[in-house]
């Protein structure tokens, strides 16, 4: 070193310090603004994106759509009743559970969580049964109004086929799935494209009214 | 750093005020869930209503509705605000629709008659079994050779079910006998003689500065009382506009009477001689368009024998009244003048209207804004408005022919001949010379009750159909009516329940091999075809660029209309005024029957075809606010002169028969006039209907219009008594006391000074 020379004044530990931690919080920033920015640019162009959750909420009871609707063979409308009646597909009441589950699955942990949603002090007599908060899936925004059963009916009258087969259109194949998960965008695009292509009517007031 | 008071402060509000922001950017919890109820009952109402727009077929003026649907099951209808005929407004007889849909008397299935015909012992068929029978029996006929003792009585239908109806009756080679007890013969024929149209005019009261009405209460039941009665709020109380000048005459006090600026209460039968009165002062005074006068008053047709001094004895309305009515109705222009209802049931009703339209040609009223517009002839060519319904003459033609044993099937659908043809012509007895008769009613009506064979119809809420009104709003409409709810007896299966009228005859028409040439296997593929010809058009209210997205605004709509699809016809030359003819009265001794019977359409039951409802039941009159009864209008100094109070069962019998209704004394009434509504008096017709009041329809003469043939149903002179029976009025006016009768319990209190 040339006495004279240029000397960049050596940092004082304690700025090395704040220069480390500046440097930590800002890659956890960018991190985080990467991971916003994935979230908010893939929920504008289709399904958002957050890492972790592929497979669809965890659910209060883990409700197998695969046992019920693949190795039993139940509708769809059998518990979804109000389906091909009116807008919303009704989630069906716990009652409508234990019309079954009174019987069967004795022992298994999941049907005993329905139990005691249904009975929690085991007593048939008192009226003390509570409701299950489910986590839903799929939603569409206030402004929007989606009647399940126009298009059921209009599914099921143009192929010919019941109206439970119709479901998948929109769902998927809820019948395989352990976790339900929503796999269609159910964005105005998605609506739009499928109104045209079957000349449903697009005007603004379809939905929204 | 120092934290100044007026920092911390500003801190606290700023997080507070953005705490409160940003609260609602979030989605609430409960939407992000959603829930199992524990139990949930089965008729829960959950979800959203939908909206279907049809057409209504309570009346034949056929409003446009849309009905709230919810879980499949319609709710409550309101008026389609699109739909030209009322624009967004309804009447009690819409409204009564959704009653007609859920009638516990509704007939379930298709019957057959069990007991002896009219004992109303049905045992219950399967549909296949039903239209076999029929088809059995026409082909049976047929084959004989008398394909013209097929007889079919319907309502008058028009648009695609009129099509159907005319070509499987003259293609089998029956007869076509459209059926209303309120005949509109005699209209057609007075604006087919004034005006040289074949389809009834459109008044244009929401423009018109003076109307002045003949007999017809168009704000309450005539032709398309909805539409008047929308027009007359403006004519009222429009904003850009001054109120109008209402004057009425007819020889009742009707709600068109009470609501009128002046009501002339005419003998009956004078409303002719009336105008020609009004005819006369106008062309007097001057204020006629001269060239109008010139052809009205032709070949030397002096009118001065008709000076409001000549005939003010003879028509009952004082000279004075006739002359400002008069120079009213030609000075006030736009004016209108416009008569039927009772103005027409006259011998000479023809005449009458004939004088009363002619007016218009006085004060240029003809084909001008604020009068008389000419509708055009319907958008589709193959797709009319309703026909011509048969006149009275032909009635009786028909029972002479019953009576000879020359009817060998009767069809009924949407009429009640039994009901609504007075006793005298015979058409009761002559029904029993008849081996078959059908009706395709859902309800059992006193028709119905004497069927063989009941094919139960859809009610309009559950059937397709269409509409070109008669009388239209001045332009092109064909209405379309769609299922709102699917068939409230479909659970039964596909042999039970009721089916579409227009199908059924489809069905028939293929078991008896008659190619009716129609597009299609259904009747709604008649439809979509009619709809498909609009759409290949390209003008109107609903265009499209494929016949798919048309069909579903047609339907969203409720129908198809071009407001400038107008009548091309130019008013023709007036016609000359009619030569006066004096009107008859049966029986003609008054002396024995001193009182001139002018029934009237109830407000709520029509002529009759409400009265299974009981909404309509219970629907206030508008003059006498009675309801669930027949009551008579009686001249309160008549009254007090024969002793007679409300409520008194009086019995008034014609030289034909004798009915009893309630008495109601009112100041409103002419002297020698008594007034009593159609409606009631049903045999059967359900629950609500059976044996409820009396039928005034029943003890008419067989009287008609010299010309037309028309039943002239005000030209009965009838007698009354009282007899020893009082029944308290139902009614809502003066129901409960207005003031408390208790004498202790005063409201107020006047304390003397000395107290």
């Amino acid at each position: 070193m040339i006495p004279g020379d240029f000397q960049p004044s050596r940092p004082p530990g304690r700025k090395l310090l704040l220069f480390g931690v500046m440097g930590i919080v800002g890659l956890a920033g960018f991190v985080v603004t990467a991971l916003i920015a994935t979230f908010v640019i893939s929920s504008w162009l289709g399904d958002p994106v957050i890492f972790g959750y592929e497979e669809g909420p965890d659910q209060p009871i883990a409700f197998p759509h695969t046992v019920h609707v693949q190795d039993l063979g139940l509708d769809c409308t059998f518990c979804h009743r109000n389906v091909t009646k009116g807008a919303a597909a009704s989630i069906p009441a716990v009652a409508l559970c234990m019309t079954c589950h009174v019987a069967v699955g004795d022992g298994l942990p999941e049907v005993e969580k329905l139990r005691a949603y249904f009975d929690p002090d085991g007593d048939p007599d008192t009226d003390d049964g509570r409701p299950i908060d489910w986590v839903r899936v799929h939603r569409m925004p206030d402004h929007v109004q989606f009647v399940h059963e126009a298009h059921i009916k209009f599914f099921s009258e143009r192929d010919g086929i019941a109206a439970s087969a119709t479901c998948s259109t929109c769902h998927g194949d809820v019948g395989g799935m352990t976790k339900v998960k929503q796999v269609r965008t159910l964005k105005m695009g998605d609506c739009v494209d499928c109104h045209r292509e079957y000349s449903a009517p697009t005007d603004c007031s379809t939905c929204h009214y | 750093m120092a934290l100044t008071r007026r920092q911390f402060l500003t801190l606290a509000g700023g997080t507070a005020a953005g705490a409160i922001v940003f609260q609602a950017c979030g989605i609430p919890e409960r939407e992000l869930m959603v829930q199992s109820p524990v139990e949930m009952p089965e008729d829960l109402v959950s979800g959203l209503d939908n909206w279907y727009a049809t057409i209504c077929r309570q009346c034949p003026t056929g409003e446009g509705l849309v009905v709230r649907v919810m879980e499949g099951r319609a709710k409550k209808v309101e008026g389609n605000v699109d739909y030209p005929i009322n624009r967004g407004k309804h009447s009690v007889r819409c409204e009564a629709g959704l009653q007609a849909l859920y009638h516990p008397d509704r007939v379930r299935g298709p019957l057959v008659r069990e007991g002896e015909r009219g004992s109303g012992r049905f045992e219950e068929i399967s549909w296949t079994d039903a239209i076999g029978r029929l088809t059995h029996q026409l082909s049976k006929l047929r084959d004989q050779g008398n394909q013209d003792q097929m007889v079919m009585v319907t309502d008058p239908l028009g648009a695609h079910l009129g099509q159907v109806v005319e070509r499987f009756v003259s293609r089998y080679g029956g007869q076509y006998m459209p059926y209303e007890a309120v005949e509109r013969t005699t209209l057609r024929a007075a604006v087919k003689a004034t005006f040289d149209q074949d389809v009834i005019p459109e008044f244009d009261i929401e423009n018109a500065n003076y109307v002045l009405s003949f007999g017809c209460d168009f704000l309450n039941t005539w032709l398309s009382p909805v539409r008047y009665a929308r027009g007359y709020g403006h004519f009222r109380q429009g904003d850009d506009r001054e109120r109008g000048t209402l004057v009425h005459v007819d020889s009742r006090f009707s709600m068109t009477a009470a609501n009128a600026d002046r009501w002339l209460h005419v003998r009956p039968g004078m409303e002719g001689v009336l105008a020609l009165s009004i005819a006369q002062v106008i062309i007097a005074e001057g204020l006629a368009d001269s060239q109008a006068a010139r052809d009205l008053t032709g070949d030397g047709y002096n009118l001065d024998s008709f000076a409001p001094e000549n005939v003010t004895e003879k028509v009952g309305v004082p000279a004075r009244e006739i002359r400002e009515v008069a120079i009213g109705f030609a000075e006030q222009r736009p004016s209108v003048a416009f008569g039927g209802g009772s103005a027409a049931a006259h011998t000479n009703g023809l005449f009458n209207l004939v004088a009363v339209y002619s007016l218009n040609y006085l004060v240029g009223s003809v084909g001008e804004r604020g009068g008389v517009l000419f509708n055009p002839l319907p958008a589709l060519g193959d797709v009319p408005t309703a026909p011509a319904a048969a006149s009275f003459a032909d009635w009786q033609r028909l029972v002479a022919q019953m009576q000879q044993g020359r009817v060998g099937a009767l069809l009924v659908r949407g009429a009640d001949p039994w009901y609504g043809l007075p006793d005298a012509v015979g058409f009761k007895d002559a029904t029993f010379n008849v081996p078959l008769i059908v009706s395709f009613s859902g309800i059992v009506d006193d028709t119905t009750a004497m069927a063989d064979l009941i094919l139960p119809e859809h009610s309009f809420l559950e059937d397709w159909g269409a509409d070109v009104p008669d009388p239209g709003p001045g332009y092109q409409v064909v209405g379309f009516q769609q299922p709102a709810v699917r068939p409230l007896f479909e659970a039964r299966g596909m042999h039970l329940g009721t089916r579409g009228f227009a199908d059924v005859l489809m069905t028939v028409a293929q078991g008896l091999e008659i190619d009716l040439g129609l597009p299609g296997e259904t009747f709604k593929d008649v439809l979509q075809d009619g709809a498909r010809q609009l759409f290949e058009m390209d003008r109107g209210s609903v265009r499209a660029p494929d016949f798919k997205s048309f069909w579903n605004g047609l339907l969203q709509r409720g129908g198809w209309w071009d407001v400038s699809a107008k009548s091309a016809d130019k008013p023709p030359p007036a016609p000359r005024l009619p030569k006066p003819e004096e009107p008859e009265f049966f029986p003609q001794d008054s002396a024995q029957y001193p009182f001139h019977l002018v029934p009237f359409v109830s407000t709520s039951l029509g002529d009759g075809r409400g009265a299974s409802l009981p909404w309509l039941q219970a629907t206030p009159d508008p003059i006498t606010t009675a309801t669930w009864q027949t009551w008579v209008e009686i001249n309160i100094r008549t009254a007090e002169a024969k002793d007679i109070k409300e409520g008194d069962v009086i019995a008034v019998s014609s030289a034909y028969g004798r009915i009893e209704a309630l008495a109601f004394p009112h100041p409103g009434m002419p002297p020698d006039v008594v007034s009593i509504p159609m409606g009631q008096g049903h045999q059967a017709g359900g629950r609500y209907a059976e044996g409820r009041g009396s039928n005034p329809l029943s003890i008419l003469a067989p009287s008609m219009d010299g010309k037309t043939g028309a039943l002239a149903w005000a030209a009965t002179r009838v007698k009354i008594e009282k007899t020893d029976r009082w029944i308290r009025l139902p009614k809502f006016e003066n129901a409960v006391p207005d003031l408390p009768t208790d004498e202790h319990q005063e409201i107020i209190q006047i304390a003397t000074r000395d107290s």
